[in-house]
Formats: structure tokens, sequence, C-alpha cells
């Protein structure tokens, strides 16, 4: 029985320092990436898995019904949460241009929001933004 | 005055009306809080679940959300599914923004309009949320009339990049509809996705 537990222990401490090493790795690109929009994806998708592996790596250590309960709800509040701060983060970066506009190679975005509500595009706008610039202006 | 949404036949079924109609309790939404107070308490006892059924009554009473018919079902098959599919595509997610990361390389990033074939509010809510967490998913923006999401993606100079983007999301947005939807979603995402990038 003490063997079962000294296995989940050490998998539990192990999949701790896991989730601590991918949740630096998110740390990491938010400092590396440059700009807020690319840094988002470094700030949701490796932070989310690390913080999986520490609640599971916890799990592991606590091993109690009730508990499991308590970290599931962490993961669930976590997962939920998470992706709509980083939406509303790259939403306000995109609107208030803080894209850098010639970093990006096409926007299917800009289009849309250039267009009128009523889905006729004025006519100076359409005639600037309709084609999508082929290359990236440099 | 209380009277339940079973014997009212205007009424969603779960509901319960108090205080002469100027309140209508969501019961599953007070079960939901009421585990969650339990949860956080920690230990399961009479006077936790007692506590927690009175904080969310009090909490619903003060606090009245808007009634909305969410049509959630439950797939216990499409659950596991989407489960699976969505570690493996966190995993190799964390691999390739680390691989972006330690990439001296010069990217140019774009943003990609993906019209979703789902209608309802929650299907294209939980895609967004489960796209934040796949490869190439930031979400921009979401625009509710024509149900189209606006990824940001990186590495867009890669021609198979934008097509592979698209794909992903329709491939979330099948694996949640079919974990949730109702059978009318589930019609709707089987024919084959809208062509072409944004519009109506």
């Amino acid at each position: 029985m003490s063997g079962w537990a000294q296995t989940a222990d050490t998998a539990g401490a192990v999949l701790l320092l896991l989730g601590a090493a991918v949740s630096l790795l998110g740390a990491i690109g938010m400092l590396r990436l440059p700009d807020v929009l690319s840094r988002s994806h470094a700030a949701t998708n490796p932070q989310s898995l690390g913080m999986l592996l520490v609640l599971a790596g916890v799990a592991l250590r606590l091993r109690s019904g009730i508990d499991l309960g308590t970290l599931g709800l962490i993961g669930f509040f976590q997962l939920l949460t998470g992706p709509v701060a980083a939406h509303l983060v790259a939403r306000v970066a995109y609107r208030t241009g803080y894209v850098g506009r010639e970093g990006l190679l096409f926007d299917e975005l800009d289009e849309q929001l250039s267009r009128r509500p009523d889905g006729g595009a004025p006519a100076a706008a359409a005639a600037e933004q309709s084609p999508p610039p082929p290359d990236g202006t440099a | 005055m209380i009277s339940l949404g079973f014997h009212d036949p205007d009424l969603p079924p779960y509901r319960c009306v108090v205080l002469g109609r100027r309140r209508i309790l969501d019961l599953p939404l007070i079960a939901w809080l009421t585990v969650v107070w339990v949860l956080l308490w920690g230990n399961l006892s009479w006077a936790n679940v007692l506590n927690g059924v009175l904080v969310a009554v009090v909490l619903c009473l003060v606090f009245p959300l808007p009634v909305v018919d969410l049509r959630l079902r439950l797939h216990p098959l499409g659950i596991t599914r989407l489960a699976v599919c969505l570690l493996a595509d966190m995993y190799s997610s964390g691999v390739k923004v680390a691989r972006q990361m330690f990439d001296s390389r010069p990217y140019r990033a774009a943003v990609l309009a993906v019209p979703l074939r789902c209608r309802s509010d929650l299907m294209l809510t939980a895609t967004a949320v489960a796209v934040s967490n796949v490869p190439d998913g930031s979400v921009v923006e979401v625009r509710r009339s024509n149900a189209t999401l606006f990824v940001h993606i990186l590495e867009a100079d890669d021609p198979e990049a934008a097509d592979r983007a698209r794909r992903s999301v329709w491939r979330m947005e099948e694996l949640i509809v079919r974990a949730f939807g109702d059978h009318e979603e589930i019609d709707r995402v089987r024919a084959a996705p809208r062509p072409g990038g944004g519009g109506r």
C-alpha cells in the first residue's frame, strides 16, 4: 500500500515540476514575443496546460475525494475565465492599434469593420480596403 | 407564493416563480451554486449544504439573471472526445508556442475570419473559449450576428497556415457541438463549412 502512495507522491512531484516549467515557458514567451497579440498566445496556451499539470500533481499528492472536487472546480474556472481575459486584452489591443499594422500579413477583420453595418461598403473605403494586400507592405 | 415550472405551462422547466412573478429562480443554477459552495468549504455536511442553498437563493433573488434558454445537452461520448482532443491540442500548442519563441526567424502574423456553422450563443461562446486553448488560437473578435470568429494566427506567411487554422477551428466547433449541442445544431455542423473568409 505504501508502495502505491510512494509512486503517487513521486508522480505528483514530477507533474508539479513539469507544470511549473511549462508556466515558466509561457512567462519567457511573454518576454520574447514582439507584440501584444503574439504575447497573448504565450499567455494563454502554455499557462492553461501548466495549470492543469500543477493541479494533477496536487491531486496525486492530496488523494481525497472532496479535494479532488475542489481542484476540478479550480481547473474548470481557470479554463473558462483565462480565455475571456486573454480575448479582452487582444480585443483592446487590436482596436487601439497596438498590433503594428505593418506586422499583419492580412487582416480580414479590418475589412469587416470598415464595412457599413447594413452590408453596403462605402465607396471610398471599399476601393481602399476590399482587396486584401497580396504582399505585406514591408 | 411559489409555483414550479412543471405545473405552469408558460414557464420553462426547472424554473420556479417566487415573489409574485417578479423573480424567477433557475433551479439548476441554484444546484450548481450550492455544489460550488460545498466544494469551496471543502467538507460535505448538512450545514454546508443548507447554507449553500440559502446563499444561492439569496444571490439569485438579489442579483437576478435574465432568463436564457441555453439549450444545453450533454453527450457523454462527445464530452470525452472533446476532453481528449483538448488535452492533446493543449500539449501540441505548448510545443508550438515554445518553438516560436526560441525561433529567431521573423514571422508575419495575421487576423483570420472563420465563419462558424453553429448559431446558438452557447455554442459560439464555448467554441471561442476552446479555440483560445488550441494552437493558432487567439480570438480577437467574435461577431454574433453572423457567427464569425476572428482569430490571430502566428506564421501567416506559410500559405497552408491559414487553411490549417480554419480547419482546426471548424474541427473544434464540431467537437463542441457534438458534446453539448442539440440535434438541430449537430445537423448544422454535419454540413460542410461555409467556404471563403468572412462575409455573410
